[in-house]
């Protein structure tokens, strides 16, 4: 009994409840809402998880390592808007998002670079930083983004699209094997080992030859990118440039990262769990909307369920315990 | 395999207006560190490590009769110096990563076939210094915190070991282990010396300083009180220039 | 004052204090009819919400452990949804001796709510009040879909002649509170909760307390709304959210806790304050605002950090 409650607080124990939680879930919904697992339910809620999952990543690394990523739902904003911008006005697809890309990767090493280096709270910084880039976004397309998506795009993450046999668009296998990369970086790499060491105890990592600035800065950096990521993807999505298209994963970002059984001290989770955090998020999600609330109360039921589902396995030491 | 190299501290002064002290640490040779707490034994260490910088002064590496000056950690490193630190919870152990992760941490690349980490390579090399240095850890997958602080201790030299260092700073490496894992850490330290490895060894315990080392390094006030070796390394002389009084 | 404590609160303003200096002047020569003595009070009513929520969110962050509440928006839009939605035009209550107590109750029972769930259930204090933001957004929004008023015609007097009012109250709970106990106990458990334990202090009651004061300042930042904004509207309280948080950290408090104080967190708040004024008198648009918020952000608290560095540099040396 001992032994299971040990192993249901681990991480992978955990990782093991969120999926459980996904899953009975949506056997709630098919039961209490018809066409609740109609095919074409099933792939909005896999497209829309899969861009979640997407700008999950960043906030996972960050997480693990001891920080937290504020300016992720700006840089979405801000990638979203420059591609259609660039695009629509004529630049090559592939050069924009080389460009989206590159601007992204500075963004965020400067965020890591900045918090390590004089010790700010990242908190402060991306939250800093990514108003800044907001605003900047802001007056360069004078409030009014303009722009599209190219059609490959589009059909990459459209909901009727098709990838060869598979029912889904691109974007869900594309995901999946993206996945099984970040996990696989974080469990086999030397760079995955020190991200986990060094949120685990910044006060040892320097001695055991972990360098924390570089190690931020390079997180931070692939944080920003796959944000950016996000932010091309919704473009394809929702077929319009929008700066406030990210907003939303600000804080769903940090609740998917959490449910899926990471600590925000670092050191603990993974991207399996994050996953299983954006499932469960877009089962609750769909699961209210089909149930008829409105989407104000839609968001205070999504409030109580994550920190009833936190309270679950989610809970901190007490102060005695780590003495 | 362990090349010799010598370290020499030159006017090393720990403190400002303090009196310059000259050290050489040989091949081969187990000196001990001792003092009151705080009176400078740890800064020198520190020192010799790269870890910081003296006030006047500095720290020479000779090997095969190349000459460079340690001004960094990471410059000790790469040339052969490894450091264990005194408090294992804050600057030693991640406690949430496994027994494995910990030991290999520090030379993570060894195990590295295109940028993926064999497991097995580590396991292989863990194995080689679990059976060396005794390690009690029947689930090496188990988180570090699993082990008692003697094994935890082993665990961390393994890992500075794995560096493969030709002279070793250990601070205070018995601190909180039980006796039993304390001889089999004497024997390692004199296996260890007898290779060719030069050890700097801190101890607030003057019992393992007379058992262990060649000679002793007291330090009074941020300066070098005494040097000690062979008979005139007793309890009583060392206690007595451990507070300023000549024996 | 001894020179201690001088140097030490010179020391924990750092760059807030400069800037506000600076934008004060600069204010004062571009706008000087907005900072006549005759119009201070208007003035001090357009600053008092941004002032209070600032002032609300430094209790939990003081006392450490990565405490934060980023419900302090959410809430006072909810104080503001409840006073005139619930109370004024569905109840008919207008007695101030009725909304002002609960306004401070409403508050003072959310923070116990998170107070509950960040030390009682343990849950990490940035999931815990942004299951609390998620919750009051969402019952605000449904208790007032849209903006509607008006307010009690007493209220809308806290945003003129007498909006210092308020804010007075703030500080004068707060320099009690200082005087007590309670206060060294909670910048302990800011420092070093592990140590303040061992010591015997009661790091979860203390930290539940400091939720619950968060809470009630921030009712009372709702009431300074609800007198600016003299109706109820459902989407300006999450506005509140991150920039009371900039503004805390431009003011020198530690989000790690232990560090900083109230009158940090109102001059960093002023800060914000003043540079929404300048960029007005600029004409400037609400975007480059926002650059400004933030570079301003970044730029005070890497100054800051600097300094923080040269000094500890000079010390050791």
């Amino acid at each position: 009994m001992i032994k299971l409650r040990t192993w249901l607080a681990s991480t992978n124990g955990r990782i093991f409840g969120a999926f459980l939680i996904a899953a009975a879930l949506h056997l709630a919904g098919t039961l209490m809402i018809p066409g609740y697992s109609s095919p074409f339910a099933i792939r909005a809620m896999l497209v829309i998880a899969s861009l979640l999952a997407v700008a999950s990543i960043g906030q996972t690394l960050v997480v693990i390592l001891g920080g937290i990523d504020l300016s992720i739902p700006f840089i979405i904003g801000f990638a979203n808007v420059v591609a259609a911008q660039l695009y629509g006005d004529g630049w090559n697809f592939i050069v924009v998002c080389l460009l989206v890309s590159l601007m992204a990767l500075a963004i965020g090493a400067f965020n890591g670079f900045v918090s390590r280096r004089l010790d700010i709270h990242p908190l402060i910084v991306t939250l800093g930083v990514g108003m800044v880039v907001q605003g900047c976004v802001l007056l360069w397309t004078a409030g009014f983004p303009s722009g599209s998506a190219p059609a490959a795009v589009s059909a990459f993450v459209s909901i009727g699209g098709s990838a060869g046999p598979l029912p889904v668009p691109w974007l869900v296998p594309s995901l999946v094997v993206l996945a099984t990369l970040i996990i696989l970086i974080m469990a086999r790499s030397p760079y995955g080992r020190r991200l986990y060491a060094l949120g685990s105890n910044p006060g040892a990592a320097p001695l055991a030859l972990i360098d924390p600035v570089r190690m931020w800065t390079i997180t931070f950096a692939l944080s920003a990118f796959f944000a950016a990521v996000a932010g091309v993807l919704l473009l394809g999505f929702t077929g319009s440039a929008y700066g406030d298209v990210g907003q939303p994963y600000l804080f769903q970002t940090i609740a998917a990262v959490v449910v899926g059984g990471a600590a925000l001290v670092g050191g603990r989770g993974n991207y399996l769990g994050t996953i299983a955090g954006v499932l469960v998020l877009t089962e609750i999600n769909t699961l209210l909307i089909g149930l008829g609330f409105q989407p104000a109360a839609v968001q205070a039921a999504l409030g109580l369920i994550i920190v009833a589902l936190v309270s679950l396995y989610g809970r901190e030491r007490h102060v005695r315990s780590t003495i | 395999m362990v090349s010799a190299i010598t370290l020499h501290a030159r006017n090393l002064v720990l403190r400002p207006g303090g009196q310059p002290l000259n050290q050489t640490i040989r091949p081969g040779e187990i000196v001990g560190l001792a003092g009151l707490d705080g009176h400078g034994q740890e800064r020198f260490l520190e020192v010799l490590a790269g870890l910081h910088t003296p006030h006047a002064g500095e720290v020479r590496l000779e090997r095969g009769g190349q000459q460079t000056v340690i001004t960094s950690f990471r410059r000790a490193v790469d040339n052969g110096i490894t450091y264990l630190p005194r408090d294992r919870r804050a600057t030693g152990i991640f406690p949430t990563q496994s027994v494995l992760d910990n030991f290999a941490i520090s030379t993570v690349g060894k195990d590295a076939r295109f940028g993926i980490l064999s497991f097995r390579n580590r396991r292989k090399r863990y194995e080689g210094f679990r059976e060396r240095l005794s390690i009690n850890a029947p689930r090496p997958d188990a988180p570090i915190t699993t082990l008692s602080g003697g094994n935890q201790q082993k665990v961390l030299l393994a890992r500075a070991l794995a560096l493969e260092p030709d002279m070793l700073l250990l601070n205070d490496p018995t601190r909180g282990v039980d006796v039993a894992t304390r001889h089999v850490l004497y024997d390692v330290f004199r296996g260890l010396a007898r290779e060719g490895m030069g050890l700097v060894v801190l101890s607030s315990e003057i019992e393992e300083i007379l058992v262990l080392c060649n000679r002793v390094l007291v330090f009074r006030d941020f300066e070098l009180a005494a040097e000690m070796s062979g008979d005139a390394m007793t309890t009583e002389t060392v206690i007595a220039a451990m507070f300023g009084r000549a024996a | 004052m001894n020179t201690i404590r001088l140097a030490n609160i010179r020391r924990s303003l750092g760059f807030g204090a400069l800037l506000l200096v600076v934008l004060l002047a600069v204010n004062l020569y571009l706008n000087p009819a907005r900072f006549h003595p005759a119009a201070w009070g208007t003035l001090i009513g357009l600053a008092a919400p941004l002032i209070g929520a600032a002032l609300a969110s430094t209790p939990v962050i003081l006392s450490g452990r990565g405490g934060i509440d980023i419900s302090v928006g959410p809430l006072m839009g909810f104080v503001n949804a409840i006073i005139i939605q619930t109370l004024f035009l569905k109840g008919g209550v207008e007695s101030p001796f009725v909304i002002v107590p609960v306004a401070l109750l409403v508050g003072a029972g959310i923070g116990a709510i998170n107070g509950f769930l960040t030390t009682i259930v343990r849950i990490q204090p940035i999931v815990a009040t942004l299951g609390t933001y998620l919750v009051l957004t969402g019952i605000t929004l449904t208790i007032v879909p849209a903006p509607i008023g008006p307010a009690p015609q007493w209220i809308k007097a806290f945003a003129g002649p007498l909006s210092i009012i308020p804010l007075a109250v703030i500080f004068l709970a707060w320099w009690l509170i200082r005087r007590l106990p309670y206060y060294d106990l909670l910048m302990a458990i800011g420092s070093d909760d592990r140590a303040a334990y061992t010591a015997g202090v009661d790091v979860t009651r203390v930290r539940f307390a400091a939720y619950v004061i968060t809470g009630v300042f921030a009712g009372m930042a709702g009431l300074m709304l609800t007198a600016l904004i003299g109706s109820a509207d459902p989407n300006i309280g999450q506005t509140y959210t991150l920039i009371s948080i900039a503004a805390v950290a431009l003011g020198g408090v530690s989000l790690a806790g232990g560090r900083g104080g109230l009158i940090g967190a109102a001059i960093g708040a002023i800060d914000i304050f003043l540079l929404q004024s300048v960029l007005t008198a600029f004409n400037v648009s609400t975007y480059v605002l926002q650059v400004a918020y933030g570079a301003i952000l970044v730029a005070a608290v890497v100054l800051t950090a600097v300094q923080e560095r040269a000094n500890r540099r000079e010390r050791n040396a």
